[in-house]
């Protein structure tokens, strides 16, 4: 069997990463939902984000051009908190996703899927189902993210500490939730797996309450948030001294930004009205906790000979809105979820937690080998943070090391795809007669998970 | 009349399965507070912003113009249950249920102790119980309580805000 008759597929709740074994890069990045504009009737598949980009959506496949206008856009997602939970809507985007985008053909491929850790056996179940019974696979491999990003990054560099001590600590902060899982010689030791629940989606979802409340209602605009998230939010690395600065009026005020809503007429999209203000934060970065005032003046300076001085100014006219402390508050509170009122610890603590639930032994390395994946480890300085808050919480003679990914949101498909073209994945898999013979449950016991 | 009554208490019992079992016990409670910071978590995990109003117009499009008749009709329906069963098996079947009811359905307490599963996954709570409040009107650190509804705001002109939006929605 050639690694080309495996189809990767990781199925993630926010974007589905899908492709054929043994290549670099998934063909094809899909949002995993469907869509409803006010305008329209039925629910209509997404574009495919193009894959080498998907952070920056430039250009997209000429084949899919038709460009949509996804403002107050109904969504309906076949995942819920990280679960597949509507097995017939999932199927009706695998099924466009197979035939219309990806070209293949089910009954003479096999599949390596992606599943969430501590997946329940009803949803097992109902995921072997379909790609069984309704899909016709030959054979299927269902893997665990943490270990194929473990996979992909000792791959990437066999002298380094991950290959090496073959094992790692996978920090995964996806769509729809937050794992910290230490992975051993490419298995995930999932009693030691701890959780945070919150992922991208709450941000998103968070975002949009306080700019509703603030400024504009943007209830129903999930997509234009998304967009405000990724291009705007960071974290922030010292929240009270940023708060204080959030504060000042005027030029002084670092974070302020102003987002432009579409109007459906001359843009679609939406975007950032000053492209130069959303980095303006970085001449905080590395000074001390009280950022010196020569700098900020030079700021201003440059802005004032720059820029006319209307410009902070929120036209009514147009629908648009300033972001001020929000840019970083958002991403805060994965750090602090208890700010939001949940009852659940940070990621650093998180990490501890799962670090300090293995052997004894491996607690160095762990902390030596910490990778981060997952598609809201984008926010600018979040590794920065994470070390800030980690480190102290690690003993002393520890190092701590924390190794973002490099294309976090691709990272657990590369690892699929690497294990695809294995020589031994053929072996690996549970095949169609096989399912047919012992059923789901029996099936599973294989995948060690 | 006893499969009515069996139904009546499925439906009960499908209600407090939404919620996790935790969430539950805050529930019952019957704190209004803690009732609403749930909610209000809950909400960052939808879809849609009204996703129930979108059920809602799918369900009855024929009577769509008249909103008050639907609204009463709907209410009328929990009451006295004027749809039938069929009908109301294919909406169950229509609507996929939840990830917090399959939760509930797996029994995942019944697992020994020593295996590793969903509920053991959780972080659990922070070790320190140091809560920052932020303003619920503008973001900044919040130093008031509203006596009414708990929320926090950090000045005179944001509570009064709080006071004209926010304030009574959650305690009413």
């Amino acid at each position: 069997m050639s690694p080309h008759n495996v189809v990767v597929l990781d199925n993630g709740g926010g974007l589905i990463k899908a492709g054929h074994g043994g290549e670099c890069d998934p063909l094809v990045v899909v949002p995993n939902c469907l869509y409803r504009p006010p305008s329209s009737k039925k629910w209509l598949y997404p574009n495919p984000l193009n894959p080498t980009t998907t952070t920056t959506t430039t250009t997209v496949e000429p084949s899919s051009v038709t460009e949509v206008d996804l403002t107050s856009a109904a969504v309906r997602r076949p995942m819920d908190r990280g679960y597949m939970i509507n097995p017939e809507l999932q199927r009706e985007i695998w099924a466009h996703l197979f035939s219309s985008i990806l070209h293949i053909n089910p009954s003479n491929s096999s599949l390596l899927l992606t599943e969430p850790l501590f997946t329940l056996p009803s949803i097992q179940q109902s995921m072997d189902e379909l790609v069984f019974e309704d899909f016709n696979f030959k054979s299927l491999y269902v893997a665990d993210p943490p270990s194929l990003v473990h996979l992909y990054e000792a791959s990437r560099r066999p002298d380094g500490l991950v290959s090496r001590a073959q094992c790692s600590l996978v920090v995964d902060c996806g769509f729809s939730f937050t794992h910290a899982s230490p992975v051993f010689q490419n298995f995930t030791l999932n009693y030691a797996v701890k959780r945070i629940d919150l992922g991208g989606k709450a941000l998103t979802n968070y975002l949009k309450e306080l700019v509703s409340f603030r400024a504009v209602n943007v209830m129903e605009e999930t997509f234009i948030m998304d967009d405000v998230k990724e291009n705007l939010c960071f974290v922030s690395l010292d929240v009270p001294r940023d708060l204080q600065i959030a504060r000042k009026p005027g030029r002084e005020n670092l974070f302020r930004c102003t987002y432009v809503l579409p109007d459906g007429v001359t843009h679609t999209k939406g975007f950032v009205k000053y492209p130069d203000q959303v980095h303006r934060y970085h001449s905080l970065a590395d000074d001390a906790p009280l950022a010196p005032t020569e700098t900020k003046e030079d700021m201003n300076n440059t802005e004032m000979t720059e820029k006319p001085e209307d410009r902070r100014r929120v036209d009514l006219t147009k629908n648009e809105f300033d972001l001020t402390n929000e840019r970083f508050l958002v991403p805060e509170m994965i750090f602090h979820p208890a700010d939001l009122g949940m009852n659940e610890a940070g990621l650093a603590e998180c990490i501890v937690r799962a670090v300090n639930c293995c052997h004894p032994q491996l607690h160095p390395v762990l902390y030596e080998s910490i990778i981060l994946t997952g598609g809201s480890t984008l926010f600018p300085q979040f590794a920065k943070r994470l070390e800030m808050e980690l480190r102290p919480l690690v003993p002393d003679d520890y190092h701590v090391k924390i190794t973002p990914q490099q294309d976090p949101m691709l990272g657990v498909w590369r690892g699929g795809s690497l294990l695809a073209s294995s020589p031994d994945f053929k072996a690996m898999c549970v095949t169609k007669s096989e399912y047919e013979e012992l059923g789901s449950a029996r099936c599973r016991k294989r995948f060690f998970h | 009349m006893d499969d009515e009554v069996s139904n009546s208490l499925r439906r009960m019992s499908s209600r407090t399965r939404k919620v996790a079992p935790k969430m539950a016990a805050a529930l019952a409670s019957s704190d209004n507070r803690t009732q609403a910071a749930l909610a209000r978590l809950e909400a960052l995990e939808n879809d849609n912003a009204g996703i129930e109003a979108v059920e809602a117009i799918d369900d009855d499009e024929a009577s769509l113009d008249d909103e008050d008749q639907v609204f009463m009709q709907k209410k009328q329906s929990k009451g006295t249950k004027r749809t039938t069963r069929q009908a109301k098996a294919l909406e169950a079947r229509k609507a996929p249920r939840t990830f917090l009811e399959l939760l509930h359905e797996a029994n995942l307490e019944l697992l020994p102790p020593h295996v590793p599963s969903y509920w053991k996954a959780a972080v659990g709570p922070p070790s320190s119980t140091c809560r920052r409040h932020f303003c619920t009107v503008c973001g900044f650190s919040a130093n008031y309580t509203c006596v009414r509804c708990g929320m926090r705001f950090c000045s005179y002109r944001c509570q009064n805000v709080h006071n004209d939006t926010r304030c009574l929605k959650f305690v009413a």
